[in-house]
C-alpha cells in the first residue's frame, strides 16, 4: 500500500462540523453536555469554534475565523480550519513515546496508538509541534486520545469517519501524492478566482504530513502553524530509541527526565539521575527531589506540572 | 484507490447487483461477516434509511448487531449524499444511544421519553400512564369534544348544506411522519370532521 | 444543480441548512458557474460564493423587480424587433422561450390596471379588503367545448359510473406574438417594473449600486439560449406577509430568463422538514386533499358535482381531475362509495369558505384563545417554540380541555404549562404525551425536495414503549370507532363508513397503506379476506391486491381506487406486493444515465418517475434541446416520435403530453400516436404556458414591493401603500368588515421603529434543526453550537457597548429573551433610503424544555409577529423589529 493522506480543502469546507461529530460517533466519544449536566446554553462564550480546543473527548474540531477584507468584492471573509492530528512523517510523538504505545501505521503512514500500552507520561504532547495529543482518564489511568486516522476503517476498505461524512467534498482520502496533486490544482483554481493568499500545507512540513491542506485565505487566517518543528526532543530521538528497548519501569522515568530537559518548557531545567533516583536542576546543580528508588509519580508530577497540557498554545481557533 | 463500501449487502452478493429492477425480493438485510472481534462492525446487519432532518433525502446505513444499533452513517451508494451526512444526520445515532462521559459506555439516551405520560389539570408534573388508559382517555375526550362541537348542516347563502364539521379540535403536524402515517392521520382527522389541519409546510 | 451556469442563493443559506447541496453546487462552480449570494448576512454559503450582496430583510420583490427591469432594458427591448422579423434568437436572450412558453403575448382584460399612487391593482374592494381578480384574466379569442362524443377525447367523462358535472369550456386567449399590443402581458409587465430602477432598488434594499449591477449583469448571462441559472430559496423567501409573491417572483424571473424546465435551471425550494414534501403532497392542510386536489368547502366545492365543475381544467393534464377525485373517494370510503351517494363526498367535512374564516395554524391559536377550539393533536410539531409569537401560543393553549403530543422528547408544546411564564396551578388542560418511534425504528415512505419517493427500512425496535405513529394512530382510531359504533354520537357515518383496513398478518402495517397510495384496480383486489404474507415476505397468501402501473390507468367510474394519484407507480410491482424492497420506490441503481444527475433508476420520482418537471421547456419549438449537451427530451423528426427516458438512455420521462391514445368504441382497439412538438410546455396549467402574470393570487397579479408588517420605514418608497393589502392577521380596524380572520393588537402587538429601531431576522444554524427537539437531544450537537445568539455588526456592537459572549436582552412588544452576543463583520449596517439601518440576526433553536442546553427564558419565537401571507398563511419570521441591551444574568 502506498502512503495515504487526508485532503482538507478549506475552500470547499462549509464548516458544518459533520466531521467533528462523526469522529465522536464512530469513536464512541462523549460530549460535554449530559443528562446530569445538561449544559447551560446561556454560558456559551459566543465563539463558533466549540469546544474551544481539542480535549479528552474531542479529537477533531472545526475552527472559524471571520475578518474584514477590503480587497475583495465581498469585503469579508470567513476562514474555516480543521484542527486534528496531522500525522507527521517525522513524528516526534512516536519517537518520544517510551512505552511504544504510539506507532506509525505501515499501511497508511498515519500515527496511531494502543491505549493499553500508554503509561500516561504525556511526553508525546510536548513533542508535538501542533499541540494535538490529549488524554482521557480510564478508571484512574490516564491514556492518550487523539486522531487515529481511523486505521480500523481504512483496513476494512472504508474512509476515515470524518472523510466519509463530509458532504461538500472538502475532505478526501486517498494516495498521498494524489491528494497533493488535487490540492495543487485547487490552489491554482483559487488563485484564478482572486484568492491570492491560497496555499497548500503539509507537503514538506515535518518531512511530509498525512493531512494535506488547501488554505484558501492563507496560513495565518486558517490557524496553520508556520514552519513547524519538533521541539528539541527530536534531537534526542537517537538516544531515546535504544533505551526504549529496555523494559518499561525505570526507563520511563529516565526518558521523561531527558524529555523534560529538552523540551524547554520548564522553569528549571531538570535531569533525572537514573542511578540515584534524584532529580537535579541543571542550572543550580541542586537536587530538587530526593530519589528514594524509582518514584514514578513524583518525577512525573515535577515534569508535567510545567508542561503546557492545558489550554491552547498554538492552533487554529481564530474566532474574531 | 477506489474506496467503495465493502460488506454492505455482501450477503446478497449478486442478488443486490441485479436488484435494481425487482430482483431484491426480501426485506432481509445483508449480513456482513467479519473475522475480527475488535472491528466495530463485526457481524452487523445493515439497513438503509433516509435522514430525518432537512428534505434533501440523504441515505443512511444503520448497522445493527443483536438487535441493537451500533453505527449509523451515510449510505455510500446513495446518489444524493454519496456517503456524506451533515452534522445533524451524522449524529442521528445519538437520538437513541449516547456515550456516558463518566463510564464511556454506550447507553440509552436519557432525554428521550419512551413511555406515555399524562399531566392532570392544575398539576405541575407529569405522571406515568399506560398505553391502554391513555388511548381510552384520549378517544373518550376526542368523542366528547367532537360531539359538543359538531356542525352537521349549515345554511350558506340560503342553501342548507351538509358540512359534517368538527370545529373544536385541531391537528397539527405531519412533516415528521412517513407518508403512510400522514395518510392515516389525515384520514382519521378528516373523518372526525376536523378542518383545522395543518403541518410544517405552512411555516 | 450541477448543470447550472449561474447560482443565486437568495433567502437560502443552502450550504448550512441543506448541507448536501454544497457538493452539487461546488460541482457546478468547479465547471465555471458563477455563484452569488444575496442575504442580509454573510453566511457559510456566502463564503463559498464569488459574489456577495447584502439585502435588507423583506425587500426581495424590489430586488427581483429591478432585475426584471434590467433584463427587459438590456436584453429584451434591444433584440425584440429583430427577433419578430427573423424568428432567430440572438446569442444573449431566448425570445423563442418567452414568446411561446410563457403568457407574455396574452392580451389582458381592458380594465387591468395598477396604480402606483395607491399601490393597488384593479379589482380592489376597500370594504371587504379583497381583490376581485376578474380584470387580471385574459381576453378570449374563442370558446371550445369538450368533445364528449363517442370518439371524442373526453368520451370518458360521460361514461357509466362517472358523476355528472358541468364540462369545462376552453377559453382560448387572445395573443399578440409581436408583444407590441399595449394590453399584452409583456407590455403591462414592462410598464409595471419600469419603476424599479437601480437607484430605487438600492434605496429600498439598502444595497450598493455597484454590487447590485454586478449581480444583475451576472444573472443576465443565464438568459442566453442554452445557458441556465438556478435560484435556491428557502424560508427567507416564504416567511413574509408577501411570501407567496416572493416565491412567484422567482418563478417569474425564471420564465423571463428561460430557465424553467432546463437542466441546471429552475427554482429550487429547499424544504426544511424531512417529509414536508410528503405532507404537502398529502394535503395535510386546511384546504387541501392529497395530491394537490382541493378539499371540499361551502362555496365552489359544496357538492361533488360542483367540485368537478370548478376544479377540472378545460385543457392540459388537469382535465383528468375527475379520475383522480373519484379514485380518491373510492379509496377513502371503499365499498361505501358509490356513484349514487356521490362516492361519499358529503361525509367529508366542508371548510367554511363563505365567511372567509381562516383555520390554519396561527388562527387555530386565536380560536383556542376565544375558547371555541378545545382539543388539540400535535404530531411531531412544536408550535410553542416554532410558531410566531409563541408566548401567545402558550397562553392560547391554556384554554384547551385537552392536548395530545406525539413526539420523541418532551417538547415545549407538550409541556407548555411548565413554561417559565406559565402558572401550572391555573391551567386546567389535560395533557398527554405519547412516545413515538425514531425514523429507523419503523418502515415507510419519505419524500425529498426533489420529489423523490424513498423507502426507509426499519433497523431496530423502538426503545421501551415507544411506538410508530401508524400504530398510535391505529390504536386511537380503533378505540374512537368502537365508541361511535357502540354509543353513537354526532353523525357517526363519516367515521363508520370510512375504509380502514390496512392490516397485514393481523397488524397495522404501512405496506397496505402504500398500496392505497399507489392505487389499485377494484377488480383483482380483495381487502376483505385479511392480508397474509408468504414465508419469503413477497406474495400474499390471503387477500389480493391489483396494483396500478401508474395514474394513466385511473378511471372516473369507480373502478379504480387511489389515495395519491401523483405517486401512482411508486409501489406497483404485483409480483411481490409485500416486499417494499422489490418496488420501484426501493430502486438502488445509482447509475447516472446521461450524466445530468437524473439517477432515473434510483427510488421513484413523482409524477411518473420524472426527474425534471416541465422538461418540455428544455427543448425548442422543434423539440430540439436548447443545449445539446444537456438533453432531457428530444423530438426525433425522422421517427416522428419523442425520445424520452423510459429506459436507461439518459433521457427523462416526458412532463408533457408526448402521445395520444384513442380507443375505438366499437372494437376497443387503442391507437397511440405521437404528438408533434408544440408550445404546450406547462401542461399542468390550463393554458399550458408559464404565467408571468397570474390571476391566481389573492394579493395581486404581479409581485409588487410592500414593506414587512414591522418596518423601519414610515412609507413605501415605490408605491403609496406601506403593507401588503390583505396580509393575514391585519389589525381589526373599526368600520371595516374585511373578510378573513383578523387579529387583535393583543395578539400581534406590533412594534414601531421609534421604539424598536433594529431590523431582526431569524435563522437556523447547520448544527441544529428547528426547535431542537431532536438536535438538543444529541450531546455532540449541543456541544458544537451550545446556544442561541444575536449576531450584529461591530459598529452596532460598539454603539451598544456589547462584546462577543455578552448576554443580551432582546425585546419588543411581544416578549423578551436573553441570548449570547456574536459581534461579527459578517453583518454590516446598510444604507436604506439614505439612512444607516442596523440589522441583527437571531437563531431560534433553544428554549426552556428539559433537553440539553437549558435556558431560563422563552424561545426566540416569542419575539416574532404572528402575521402572515394571505395565500399561504405562512408567518413573517424573517423581518421584524427589536431593541436590545447588554444584560447580566
Amino acid at each position: 500500500m502506498t502512503e495515504k493522506a487526508i485532503l482538507f480543502d478549506s475552500s470547499r469546507c462549509t464548516a458544518c462540523r459533520g466531521c467533528q461529530v462523526a469522529c465522536k460517533c464512530w469513536n464512541d466519544l462523549p460530549s460535554e453536555p449530559t443528562a446530569e449536566r445538561p449544559y447551560d446554553s446561556v454560558n456559551w462564550d459566543g465563539k463558533f469554534t466549540h469546544p474551544a480546543d481539542l480535549n479528552s473527548c474531542t479529537r477533531l474540531i472545526t475552527t472559524f475565523n471571520d475578518f474584514e477584507s477590503e480587497s475583495s468584492q465581498k469585503r469579508v471573509g470567513w476562514a474555516f480550519g480543521r484542527r486534528a492530528c496531522q500525522h507527521c512523517t517525522e513524528a516526534g510523538c512516536v519517537n518520544i513515546c517510551p512505552a511504544g504505545a504510539l506507532h506509525k501505521d505501515p499501511e497508511t503512514g498515519f500515527i496511531t496508538y494502543d491505549q493499553s500500552k500508554c503509561i500516561g507520561c504525556q511526553n508525546c504532547s510536548s513533542a508535538c509541534p501542533f499541540d494535538v495529543p490529549r488524554y482521557e482518564d480510564q478508571g484512574g489511568k490516564t491514556v492518550i486520545n487523539k486522531c487515529s486516522g481511523c486505521v480500523d476503517r481504512v483496513a476494512h476498505g472504508m474512509k476515515p469517519a470524518c472523510v466519509t461524512t463530509c458532504q461538500s467534498g472538502a475532505l478526501q482520502f486517498g494516495d498521498r501524492d494524489e491528494m497533493i496533486a488535487l490540492a495543487n490544482e485547487r490552489v491554482e483554481f483559487l488563485h484564478d478566482h482572486g484568492y491570492e493568499d491560497a496555499c497548500i500545507y503539509g507537503v514538506d512540513e515535518m518531512a511530509g504530513l498525512h493531512v494535506i491542506q488547501v488554505l484558501k485565505h492563507g496560513m495565518d487566517a486558517h490557524g496553520a502553524v508556520a514552519n513547524p518543528s519538533i521541539p528539541v526532543t527530536a534531537t534526542l530521538s537517537g538516544i531515546l530509541k535504544p533505551v526504549t528497548a529496555v523494559g518499561a519501569g525505570a526507563t520511563v522515568l529516565g526518558l521523561a527526565a531527558m524529555f523534560g530537559l529538552a523540551a524547554g518548557y520548564k522553569r528549571d531545567t531538570l535531569v533525572y539521575n537514573d542511578a540515584t533516583g534524584d532529580t537535579i536542576s541543571l542550572e543550580t546543580g541542586e537536587v530538587t527531589k530526593q530519589g528514594n528508588g524509582p518514584d514514578e509519580r513524583s518525577v512525573k508530577e515535577a515534569l508535567t506540572e510545567n508542561l503546557p497540557f492545558v489550554g491552547s498554545k498554538k492552533g487554529g481557533d481564530g474566532d474574531e | 484507490m477506489d474506496l467503495t463500501r465493502r460488506g454492505f449487502f455482501k450477503a446478497l452478493g449478486a442478488a443486490s447487483m441485479t436488484s435494481f429492477a425487482f430482483g431484491m425480493t426480501q426485506a432481509s438485510p445483508a449480513l456482513a461477516v467479519e473475522a475480527e472481534e475488535s472491528w466495530k462492525l463485526v457481524n452487523t446487519e445493515e439497513y438503509t434509511n433516509i435522514c430525518c432532518y432537512c428534505a434533501g433525502g440523504c441515505g443512511s446505513v444503520c448497522s445493527v448487531r443483536d438487535g441493537e444499533l451500533v453505527n449509523l452513517e451515510g449510505d455510500p451508494d446513495h446518489p444524493i449524499n454519496q456517503g456524506g451526512l451533515c452534522p445533524k444526520g451524522a449524529t442521528m445515532f445519538q437520538l437513541r444511544n449516547v456515550v456516558n462521559p463518566e463510564t464511556r459506555e454506550i447507553e440509552k439516551s436519557k432525554v428521550r421519553q419512551t413511555k406515555p405520560l399524562v399531566r392532570r389539570p392544575y398539576s405541575n408534573k407529569w405522571e406515568p400512564i399506560s398505553w391502554k388508559d391513555a388511548i381510552a382517555e384520549i378517544a373518550q375526550k376526542t368523542k366528547e369534544t367532537r360531539d359538543a362541537g359538531f356542525v352537521e348542516t349549515e345554511m350558506v347563502n340560503g342553501k342548507k348544506l351538509v358540512v359534517n364539521r368538527c370545529e373544536s379540535i385541531a391537528s397539527l403536524g405531519g412533516s415528521q411522519q412517513n407518508s403512510e402515517e400522514e395518510y392515516l392521520i389525515l384520514k382519521m382527522m378528516r373523518a372526525l370532521g376536523i378542518v383545522a389541519i395543518d403541518n410544517q409546510a405552512r411555516v | 444543480m450541477q448543470n447550472t451556469d449561474v447560482i443565486l442563493n437568495i433567502g437560502s443559506n443552502s450550504v448550512e441548512n441543506h448541507p448536501v447541496s454544497s457538493k452539487w453546487l461546488h460541482k457546478a462552480h468547479d465547471k465555471g458557474a458563477k455563484w452569488m449570494v444575496v442575504d442580509p448576512r454573510y453566511t457559510r454559503t456566502a463564503e463559498q460564493a464569488d459574489i456577495y450582496c447584502p439585502i435588507r430583510s423583506g425587500t426581495d420583490i424590489a430586488f427581483y423587480g429591478g432585475l426584471y427591469n434590467y433584463i427587459i432594458t438590456n436584453l429584451i427591448e434591444p433584440g425584440l424587433a429583430e427577433y419578430t422579423k427573423t424568428g432567430k434568437n440572438p446569442s444573449n436572450y431566448n425570445f423563442e422561450y418567452l414568446i411561446n412558453y410563457t403568457n407574455a403575448s396574452y392580451i389582458l382584460m381592458k380594465d387591468y390596471e395598477f396604480d402606483p399612487a395607491t399601490g393597488l391593482f384593479s379589482g380592489w374592494n376597500e370594504d371587504s379588503e379583497t381583490y376581485d381578480a376578474h380584470s387580471w384574466h385574459y381576453e378570449t379569442e374563442e370558446e371550445i367545448p369538450w368533445d364528449t362524443s363517442a370518439t371524442g377525447a373526453y368520451n370518458w367523462s360521460v361514461a357509466k359510473g362517472v358523476p355528472e358535472f358541468d364540462k369545462p369550456v376552453l377559453a382560448v386567449p387572445k395573443k399578440d406574438a409581436s408583444l407590441q399590443n399595449k394590453r399584452c402581458v409583456y407590455q403591462k409587465f414592462k410598464e409595471h417594473y419600469s419603476r424599479y430602477d437601480l437607484d430605487t432598488v438600492c434605496k429600498i434594499c439598502g444595497m450598493d449600486k455597484a454590487d447590485l449591477e454586478l449581480v444583475y449583469s451576472t444573472w443576465a448571462t443565464s438568459c442566453a439560449p442554452g445557458k441556465a441559472g438556478t435560484i435556491l430559496y428557502a424560508l427567507g423567501q416564504t416567511q413574509h406577509t408577501y411570501g407567496a409573491q416572493n416565491t412567484r417572483a422567482m418563478s417569474v424571473l425564471q420564465l423571463l430568463s428561460g430557465n424553467i424546465g432546463v437542466p441546471g435551471g429552475g427554482v429550487c425550494a429547499l424544504r426544511g422538514e424531512p417529509n414536508v414534501q410528503g405532507a404537502t403532497d398529502m394535503g395535510m392542510l386546511v384546504n387541501e386533499q392529497p395530491a394537490y386536489l382541493k378539499w371540499s368547502n361551502t362555496t365552489d366545492r359544496d357538492t361533488l358535482a360542483h367540485w368537478l365543475s370548478s376544479q377540472t381544467y378545460s385543457d392540459g393534464y388537469y382535465t383528468n381531475k375527475p379520475k383522480f377525485m373519484v379514485s380518491q373517494l373510492k379509496e377513502w370510503f371503499g365499498e361505501n362509495a358509490t356513484v349514487k351517494n356521490d362516492y361519499g363526498y358529503d361525509w367529508w367535512p366542508k371548510v367554511p369558505s363563505h365567511d372567509g374564516s381562516d383555520w390554519t395554524e396561527m388562527s387555530s391559536f386565536e380560536k383556542m384563545k376565544e375558547g371555541t377550539m378545545k382539543g388539540y393533536y400535535a404530531w411531531g410539531m412544536n408550535p410553542c417554540h416554532s410558531a410566531p409569537n409563541s408566548g401567545n401560543v402558550r397562553r392560547s393553549m391554556a384554554n384547551l380541555d385537552w392536548a395530545v403530543t406525539v413526539d420523541q422528547v418532551i417538547t415545549e408544546t407538550a409541556s407548555f404549562w411548565d413554561a417559565p411564564d406559565m402558572k401550572a396551578e391555573e391551567i386546567g388542560t389535560t395533557c398527554y404525551f405519547l412516545p413515538c418511534a425514531l425514523i429507523y425504528e419503523k418502515p415507510g415512505t419519505i419524500l425529498n425536495s426533489g420529489r423523490w419517493i424513498q423507502w426507509r427500512q426499519q433497523a431496530v425496535e423502538p426503545w421501551d414503549e415507544a411506538k410508530p405513529d401508524y400504530e398510535i394512530c391505529d390504536l386511537l382510531w380503533t378505540e374512537i370507532r368502537r365508541l361511535y359504533k357502540e354509543q353513537g354520537g354526532a353523525n357517526p357515518d363519516p367515521i363508520l363508513k370510512m375504509k380502514w383496513d390496512y392490516y397485514l398478518d393481523g397488524k397495522i402495517d404501512p405496506r397496505p397503506v402504500s398500496w392505497a397510495l399507489n392505487g389499485y384496480a377494484l377488480e383483482g383486489s380483495d381487502w376483505k379476506s385479511g392480508f397474509k404474507s408468504d414465508a419469503k415476505g413477497e406474495k400474499l397468501t390471503s387477500g389480493s391486491i391489483n396494483l396500478l402501473p401508474g395514474y394513466a390507468d385511473l378511471a372516473a367510474d369507480g373502478s379504480t381506487a387511489c389515495g395519491m394519484w401523483i405517486y401512482s407507480g411508486f409501489y406497483s410491482n404485483n409480483e411481490a406486493p409485500v416486499s417494499a424492497e422489490s418496488q420501484p420506490v426501493y430502486g438502488r441503481d445509482n447509475t447516472d444515465y446521461g450524466g445530468l444527475g437524473l439517477y432515473n433508476k434510483w427510488a421513484y420520482s413523482w409524477p411518473d418517475n420524472r426527474r425534471v418537471i416541465y422538461n418540455r421547456a428544455s427543448a425548442d419549438m422543434n423539440g430540439q434541446p436548447w443545449n445539446k449537451d444537456k438533453c432531457l427530451v428530444k423530438w426525433d423528426n425522422k421517427a416522428k416520435a419523442w425520445t424520452t427516458g423510459k429506459n436507461t438512455d439518459g433521457y427523462d420521462n416526458p412532463d408533457f403530453v408526448a402521445s395520444k391514445s384513442v380507443t375505438d368504441p366499437k372494437t376497443g382497439v387503442v391507437t397511440t400516436t405521437a404528438i408533434e412538438p408544440n408550445n404546450k410546455a406547462f401542461f399542468m396549467l390550463w393554458e399550458q404556458n408559464g404565467r408571468l402574470e397570474s390571476y391566481g393570487m389573492v394579493d395581486g397579479p404581479l409581485p409588487e414591493h410592500y414593506e414587512p408588517f414591522e418596518t423601519p420605514l414610515s412609507e413605501n418608497l415605490i408605491n403609496g401603500r406601506l403593507n401588503s393589502p390583505c396580509y393575514l392577521g391585519r389589525p381589526d380596524t373599526e368600520g371595516k368588515k374585511g373578510l378573513g380572520t383578523k387579529y387583535s393588537d393583543e395578539s400581534t402587538r406590533r412594534a414601531s421603529a421609534d421604539e424598536f429601531p433594529y431590523v431582526a431576522t431569524t435563522y437556523s444554524v447547520t448544527e441544529h434543526w428547528q426547535t431542537g427537539a431532536q438536535t438538543r437531544a444529541c450531546p455532540a450537537l449541543v456541544e458544537a453550537m451550545p446556544g442561541d445568539m444575536i449576531e450584529m455588526s461591530p459598529a452596532l456592537a460598539q454603539e451598544k457597548g456589547v462584546k462577543t459572549g455578552d448576554k443580551v436582552r432582546v425585546w419588543n412588544r411581544r416578549a423578551e429573551v436573553i441570548v449570547t452576543a456574536v459581534v461579527t463583520p459578517r453583518i454590516r449596517p446598510l444604507t436604506v433610503n439614505g439612512k444607516t439601518q442596523h440589522l441583527v440576526g437571531m437563531t431560534h433553536h433553544y428554549s426552556w424544555s428539559k433537553l440539553f442546553g437549558l435556558t431560563t427564558h422563552g424561545a426566540v419565537n416569542d419575539l416574532t409577529p404572528n402575521v402572515g401571507d394571505p395565500n399561504s398563511q405562512t408567518p413573517e419570521y424573517k423581518a421584524f423589529l427589536v431593541n436590545f441591551e447588554k444584560t447580566s444574568i
